[in-house]
């Protein structure tokens, strides 16, 4: 038997994020026989990342100085890195998004003596290091961690959302208003959108197999915006969406576009074109995108 | 004065130990949060019922038990109560949890400081682990997996569950899930107690090697299951005194006449006390208020764990011999509760937001956990979280002490002492980004 030493090195760094990546990988076993996991302090105790490591995984977004030094350090030793999850794709939930009274609640409080010191947002790690693949997911799926260590230049990835979906689009059946989340019952095999949730599946890109929308929970677009919407401001998915809810349904556009406003939804929708607000940034391009 | 810093793996999040040494004299052990989340300051300003979809991030590790705290808030300031078919789903939810935290604790966490291997990965390669006619680390993996499964059944989605909405639950458990689980879970339930036996008889041999289970002072528990109904769905707080006689329960609106929580200087997680005294959460606090937990498996190892060490039972590492207890139970709890019909009846009840105050208790893994929201104009004014690892970070900072004392003396700092810090902290299994709230 060929033991783990011979297989491939890969490493995970864990910036600043919650560990739901990190747990979503722990639920594949399948790359125990397939990699060699070298560090990833949550399960493995070892000081340092190797200088041989064929893929590090990032996780989490840069919250700290010292982030951003083990993130460079990290970038250093490995042959491919790969952007794993919302955090390290844009900051996440810890970003501020003109909440001022979140960042100013936040500053207020975040000073201790003799500890790695907290930078005035959540910043995406692209804004630091060269990325080789990004992995959007909040978290990403066990399957799309593999597909990312194993053969990414070959992966097919659905579109959008609704391609994995399997539920039906309706003529007609228009709701007026929307459902939930304060009540609803879901109907099997019917698009959730003919039921009057906000489900944004429609613009958002696939790969997770509609985990959320197949036993009848609106897709929050956890996996960002498909490649059309890549590198363009805000207003183009949130005006392909307003296309999508005004073609199939007959809610006034004020009541959709709040909800697609909310900070839920626009933590996610937003992942990619934040960014885009920052000039001086390399480009997301689709190929790299997985 | 020499000052050694460990950094800390196998545990959630990014934290360190400090411990001071002065003349071969240890003056001070500090376990301290290198990282702040600061979850209590984004969600100001938040519409208050989105909140739920954005708390299940505080943390990957234990986000179902913050969705179904945050909810339970949300009811609370609207005043209503779920069915008790959404209460069955919620606790087969965080039963779903406690498998797979206490899985993860338990093997991927703790069981390589039994043979001082690096991983779980390393152990389950090495002589040790090769002795086995199964591969540790794939079974480990599959227990732990039957806990993310359950999330996902009654959660709807495998890390930050959507499914537990204001109200109850946003639909029941299907016969057929309900019963492709149960095939699942009989068939691994006796691979989850050989592993907890080969976890338990590790633990034995290390306590043996090193000469002790980790002995310190008694201190109060708190943990919000009942003494004989350990619902993780909880509703009040009990609390143990160090001598084994139970104080006053009382209600999570109360939670500040009792517990007194701090920030510190040097971490970016606060510390708790019950009324100025050390307390400890997690499962041993648990397992110290419990006489039976209603399942046949767990409640026989029960009995071998209180036979073994007495009842109450202080040692440090006994959180992880409990976490063992605590797997066989929600596994069987979990097979029961899947027998039953959770499909037919009613999952939710209407509601009208308002403004106001409420509080939401469950009993996360790592004890009891509060979240308290203050709506004005149906946006989140302030909110607070009230965590269980803080509720052990004194308790944390003592047992180091111990740890520190035994292994610095005339002779100089035993190298021992590393590994020894590591498996005192992972014992109280402690989450830096729900701490650092
Ligand atoms: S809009 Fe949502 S529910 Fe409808 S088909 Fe697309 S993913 Fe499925
Ligand atoms: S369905 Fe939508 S929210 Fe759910 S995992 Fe897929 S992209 Fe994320």
């Amino acid at each position: 038997m060929e033991t783990s030493k011979d297989l491939p090195k890969f490493a995970v760094l864990q910036l600043s994020g919650c560990s739901g990546c990190e747990v979503s990988l722990l639920n594949s076993d399948e790359w125990i026989s397939n990699f060699q996991l070298v560090y990833m302090p949550l399960v493995v105790t070892s000081n340092k990342i190797p200088d041989d490591v064929e893929v590090l995984l990032v996780t989490g977004g840069v919250r700290t100085d010292e982030d951003i030094h083990n993130l460079r350090k990290g970038r250093s030793r490995t042959k491919k890195l790969i952007a794993v999850g919302t955090c390290a794709l844009s900051g996440g939930v810890a970003q501020f998004k003109g909440n001022h009274i979140a960042r100013e609640s936040f500053l207020k409080a975040s000073h201790r003596l003799r500890m790695p010191d907290m930078l005035p947002n959540a910043y995406p790690i692209d804004r630091f290091v060269d990325v080789d693949l990004y992995l959007p997911g909040c978290p990403p799926t066990p399957q799309l961690f593999m597909t990312a260590l194993k053969d990414p230049e070959n992966a097919k990835i659905a579109a959008i959302v609704c391609q994995e979906c399997g539920r039906q689009k309706l003529n007609d059946m228009r709701p007026t208003s929307i459902t939930g989340p304060r009540s609803g019952v879901v109907l099997p095999d019917i698009c959730l959108v003919n039921q009057g949730y906000i489900c944004v599946g429609t613009s958002t890109r696939g790969g997770c197999g509609a985990l959320c929308t197949r036993p009848g929970h609106a897709c929050v677009g956890c996996r960002g915006p498909a490649n059309p919407y890549l590198n363009k401001e805000p207003k183009f998915v949130l005006d392909n969406l307003r296309r999508v809810f005004a073609r199939m349904t007959d809610i006034p556009a004020e009541e959709i576009d709040a909800v697609l406003e909310s900070p839920w939804l626009s933590l996610f929708l937003g992942q990619f074109t934040d960014y885009t607000q920052e000039a001086d940034l390399p480009l997301r391009t689709k190929e790299k995108m997985l | 004065m020499t000052t050694i810093t460990y950094p800390l793996s196998r545990i959630e999040g990014h934290a360190r130990v400090v411990i001071d040494v002065y003349d071969n004299e240890v003056f001070r052990a500090d376990f301290q949060a290198m990282e702040m989340r600061g979850f209590s300051h984004y969600v100001r300003g938040v519409p208050a019922e989105q909140i739920t979809v954005i708390v299940p991030r505080i943390c990957g590790v234990c986000s179902t038990a913050h969705q179904v705290a945050s909810v339970k808030a949300l009811e609370d300031v609207f005043d209503i109560t779920p069915p008790p078919l959404a209460n069955d789903i919620r606790e087969v939810l965080l039963l779903g949890q406690l498998i797979q935290n206490q899985a993860t604790s338990l093997f991927i966490f703790t069981m390589p400081d039994r043979t001082n291997a690096s991983s779980l990965f390393e152990l389950s390669q090495s002589e040790a682990g090769k002795a086995r006619e199964f591969s540790l680390a794939q079974m480990a993996l599959k227990i732990r997996k039957i806990g993310t499964d359950l999330i996902s059944l009654a959660g709807g989605q495998f890390i930050h569950p959507i499914k537990t909405v204001i109200g109850g639950v946003s639909s029941g458990i299907k016969r057929e899930k309900a019963d492709q689980m149960i095939l699942t879970i009989q068939e691994l339930l006796p691979v989850a107690t050989e592993l907890v036996d080969i976890y338990w008889e590790m633990s034995m041999e290390m306590g043996d090697r090193i000469g002790s289970w980790g002995d310190d002072e008694p201190t109060h528990y708190l943990a919000s299951t009942e003494a004989n109904n350990y619902r993780l769905n909880s509703q009040r707080l009990r609390v143990m005194q160090p001598d084994g006689t139970e104080a006053p329960s009382f209600d999570p609106h109360d939670f500040e006449a009792y517990l007194q929580i701090a920030e510190s200087e040097y971490s970016y997680a606060g510390v708790s006390s019950y009324m100025g005294q050390i307390l400890r959460a997690n499962s041993l606090a648990r397992i110290n208020l419990t006489e039976s937990l209603g399942t046949p498996r767990a409640d026989a190892y029960l009995r071998r764990f209180v036979q073994t060490f007495g009842k109450p039972a202080h040692a440090i590492m006994f959180f992880d011999l409990c976490r063992g207890i605590e797997l066989v139970y929600a596994l069987e709890k979990a097979q029961q509760m899947l027998e039953c019909d959770l499909e037919h009846g009613e999952t939710e009840v209407g509601y009208a937001p308002k403004d106001g105050t409420g509080f939401g208790l469950v009993e996360a893994p790592r004890g009891p956990l509060i979240h308290r929201y203050e709506v004005e104009n149906g946006l989140i004014k302030t909110a607070d979280f009230v965590i269980p690892t803080v509720h052990n970070m004194l308790a944390i900072r003592r047992a180091l002490m111990v740890a520190a004392k035994r292994y610095v003396g005339p002779e100089g700092i035993n190298a021992e002492l590393e590994r020894a810090v590591g498996r005192v902290v992972r014992a109280f299994d402690p989450c830096i980004a729900c701490a650092t709230k």
